[in-house]
């Protein structure tokens, strides 16, 4: 068997071939990890709003909050329901909530949907992930607004302590609102009763938020919201609401993996022409090292390691810039606009984590693997007799 | 020409190399138009859909802000308007699992039609959309998606009205890439009312065909000033600058596919210089030789940079024509997509096929370029010298 060092010291042997190659299984890592880690960060930021104890109360058949009407009748009467948990107070921990999509103007002039939630003080007590980091919750009744974190500075009047005005009104902004990266950063949140009347609903409410008293009560008052005959609700575990929000981004998957593997196979077509070159270029080696006795398997195993090499500095070179470069682009954009299901705008923040490289770092080894695997056939199966003759 | 025979010569020198970066060549090809057709798609789209004398009226504040239906009306005695339509989202699903799978719309039967003559529907199917309360107009998309012929039945279950409507198809819109399905106004508002609901009595957006493209400006000033001080006051657009803020969203996204699409350009580049100039090292005895019996550095430099064109650009066309292939096998098992709205209409429009050719060409140059000017350039005694 040849020593590991035999191959790892041809690919340093020929830096600037060697580097040529692992650029190009590089580039195709950045480009790989960048479009997993977009989706990734768009589905985490969508799904991360979930919480597993909050059930989701819409009108039956609607598919989001901005499409769901609640009468106040019907809220009312659930909102006494068993298995609710109260604060401190002994109120339930039920939170109305009204959706609407106002046009915000961004700087550019141009102008976005966004999603404004009104919603009750009640809602940070049912919304465990939401926290306001700056300033203060808004007082119902005073035209005031907290704003998501995502929100912030992107479009005229979101800033803290700035007028901002949308629909018929004007707000005040009195706080930031910070959700762990979730998609409640992209909202601006007001007193529901004044968006019902600026948006000119007739129906106060476009559904409710219930936070659970135990797991256990969960699946019995999504039985009984159902089952109730007086309004046609359907009432689902927030988790999978939002599961269900962010399933439009997997058709994006497709269009990666297409991507990744076209480019992956170019790559492997890269490595496979320097690995040729050097086994061309090596023809007298390879011969000596079979008339000294190594078998074919060990030349085989040493040409697949040092394509191995090869791809491994590449995927290093690569998963170093890609995490750079989704620095840079979260640097210079801010965050990514991306339309959600409710064709509002979503501000997702990119992220390249650990299981993005995994997946660009899968295609890397393959690039290596296949694209090695012919090369070192061939050096395996050179003639040493040949092979020493033609140097 | 009297070269090409040494050009061709040195191409098949190589098979596998040969074939291995063209390969290359040709995917990083495919890759860049499939990326490219996605803004491209989203500009023809612009360019396609939205027609110079067609405006949006909405509400100031945005579109589910909704004004009265009772406006439409007014809208319609405005001086140089040929045609309005009020329309409404119905949100309706067609399959059981409750998605939204296509746009589909309320619209007003008898106006449809002079607002939107750039449809091409046929008159006789706008008659029968007017004639039958229950009548649905359906993009070919659609229509081609679900295997649904005109005079078929369906039933669409709103996620936003209360109410399931069970329509008859009667027209189609002649248009592959349109998805949209239109149903009647009045049938929706009469459903409404039916079920104990008020009518319909509000419109999301009101779409006007003015009569000459020029006085659009003056169309939308005054029907805005219409509205002005109501509790609805409008904000009028052009159909381009509507369809251009609702996909704005969507520049995000385009400008990450951008970065990638730089980088799998700047591969290909990689690959090619590096497998060009590999050819022209093993062959520097031969070029030394050449030079050395008198050839000149222009022909063996035009030589060199021949072939690396003539593979690129064999290369290059068979990725455009294999792109082209590609997005019509994508476009048929997609469909519409909301995450990607326009982006996932994978459109190979003419500008992004003569940018894969431009950018195949290009790669060819730049990777001949270099080594076969070094090639060229070298003293044969010093080649020579290093070979013997």
């Amino acid at each position: 068997m040849l020593p590991v060092s035999y191959s790892v010291r041809n690919v340093v042997a020929r830096p600037g071939r060697s580097l040529m190659s692992a650029s190009v299984i590089a580039l195709v890592v950045i480009a790989c990890s960048l479009f997993l880690g977009l989706i990734a960060s768009l589905k985490r930021t969508v799904s991360s709003s979930g919480d597993p104890m909050n059930l989701v109360v819409m009108r039956k058949g609607s598919e989001n909050d901005g499409a769901s009407w609640l009468p106040l009748a019907a809220f009312q009467a659930i909102r006494f329901f068993d298995g609710i948990a109260r604060d401190a107070a002994d109120q339930p921990l039920a939170s109305p909530e009204l959706v609407v999509q106002p046009f915000f103007h961004t700087h550019a002039g141009g102008r976005e949907n966004v999603l404004v939630r009104g919603v009750e003080p009640v809602a940070l007590a049912v919304h465990n992930i939401v926290k306001i980091t700056e300033g203060r919750m808004f007082t119902p009744s005073t035209h005031e607004a907290v704003v998501g974190r995502g929100v912030v500075g992107r479009y005229v009047g979101t800033t803290l302590g700035s007028d901002l005005a949308f629909g018929h009104g004007t707000w005040k902004v009195v706080g930031i609102l910070d959700a762990d990266g979730s998609s409640f950063e992209s909202e601006v949140w007001i007193d529901v009763r004044e968006l019902a009347y600026d948006a000119r609903r007739p129906s106060p409410y476009s559904g409710a938020r219930l936070r659970a008293a135990s797991a256990a009560d969960l699946e019995p008052l999504m039985r009984r919201i159902d089952a109730d005959p007086r309004y046609a609700l359907h009432a689902q575990r927030e988790t999978e609401y939002y599961a269900k929000q962010s399933e439009s981004a997997d058709s994006l998957y497709i269009l990666v993996i297409g991507i990744a593997v076209l480019a992956g196979i170019g790559a492997g077509f890269g490595a496979s022409n320097t690995m040729y070159a050097a086994v061309q270029a090596r023809t007298a080696e390879i011969g000596t090292l079979r008339a000294l006795g190594f078998s074919r398997a060990a030349i085989l195993t040493a040409f697949e390691l040092e394509a191995l090499a090869l791809s491994a500095v590449g995927f290093a070179i690569g998963a170093a810039s890609a995490v750079g470069l989704s620095r840079l682009i979260g640097y210079l954009l801010g965050g990514i606009a991306f339309g959600a299901a409710t064709s509002t705008t979503n501000v997702i923040m990119l992220k390249v984590t650990t299981s993005d490289l995994l997946g660009a770092l899968v295609l890397a080894l393959a690039i290596g693997i296949c694209g090695g695997l012919a090369p070192a056939w061939r050096a395996a199966h050179l003639r040493p007799i040949d092979a020493l003759h033609k140097a | 020409m009297k070269y090409l025979g040494l050009v061709l010569a040195n191409l098949r020198r190589n098979k596998l190399r040969t074939v291995l970066t063209g390969g290359a060549i040709m995917l990083a090809v495919v890759l860049v138009c499939l990326l490219l057709t996605m803004p491209a798609g989203l500009d023809a789209l612009l360019n396609n859909i939205a027609n110079n004398t067609r405006i949006s009226v909405h509400n100031k504040g945005g579109v589910v802000y909704t004004m009265p239906y009772s406006f439409t009306r007014k809208v319609r005695q405005v001086d140089g308007v040929l045609a309005a339509t009020a329309t409404m989202w119905f949100g309706g699903a067609f399959e059981e699992d409750g998605r939204v799978s296509f746009p589909n719309f309320a619209v007003e039967a008898e106006y449809v039609g002079a607002v939107y003559p750039d449809y091409n529907i046929p008159a006789e199917q706008l008659a029968d959309f007017q004639r039958y309360r229950d009548g649905a107009i359906v993009g070919r998309q659609t229509m081609h998606k679900y295997n649904w012929k005109i005079g078929d039945r369906i039933t669409l279950r709103s996620t936003v009205w209360p109410v399931n409507l069970d329509l008859r198809i009667v027209g189609e819109m002649p248009s592959d890439r349109s998805p949209l399905l239109w149903l009647n106004w009045t049938y929706l508002d009469e459903s409404l009312k039916a079920h104990g609901y008020r009518g319909l009595g509000i419109a999301n957006v009101i779409w006007v065909r003015a009569r000459d493209p020029n006085r659009v400006n003056a169309i939308m000033r005054t029907i805005d000033d219409l509205s002005r001080n109501s509790d609805a006051e409008t904000a009028c657009e052009t159909e381009k600058s509507y369809f251009a803020n609702f996909f704005g969203s969507l520049q995000g996204f385009l400008t990450i596919v951008l970065i990638v699409t730089a980088l799998v350009a700047l591969c290909i580049v990689f690959i090619a210089a590096n497998t060009a100039s590999m050819g022209v090292r093993e062959r520097a005895r031969e070029l030394a030789v050449l030079k050395a019996i008198g050839f000149g550095r222009r022909v063996i430099f035009g030589t060199l940079l021949a072939e690396a064109i003539a593979l690129s650009t064999v290369a290059g066309s068979s990725g455009v024509m294999l792109a082209i292939g590609l997005t019509r096998v994508l476009k048929a098992s997609t469909g519409w997509n909301p995450a990607l709205g326009p982006l996932g209409s994978f459109m190979v429009t003419a500008p992004v096929i003569v940018q894969g050719l431009f950018l195949s060409l290009f790669v060819g140059m730049l990777a001949g370029v270099v080594p076969s000017f070094g090639a060229a350039r070298k003293p044969v005694v010093q080649t020579l010298h290093e070979v013997f």
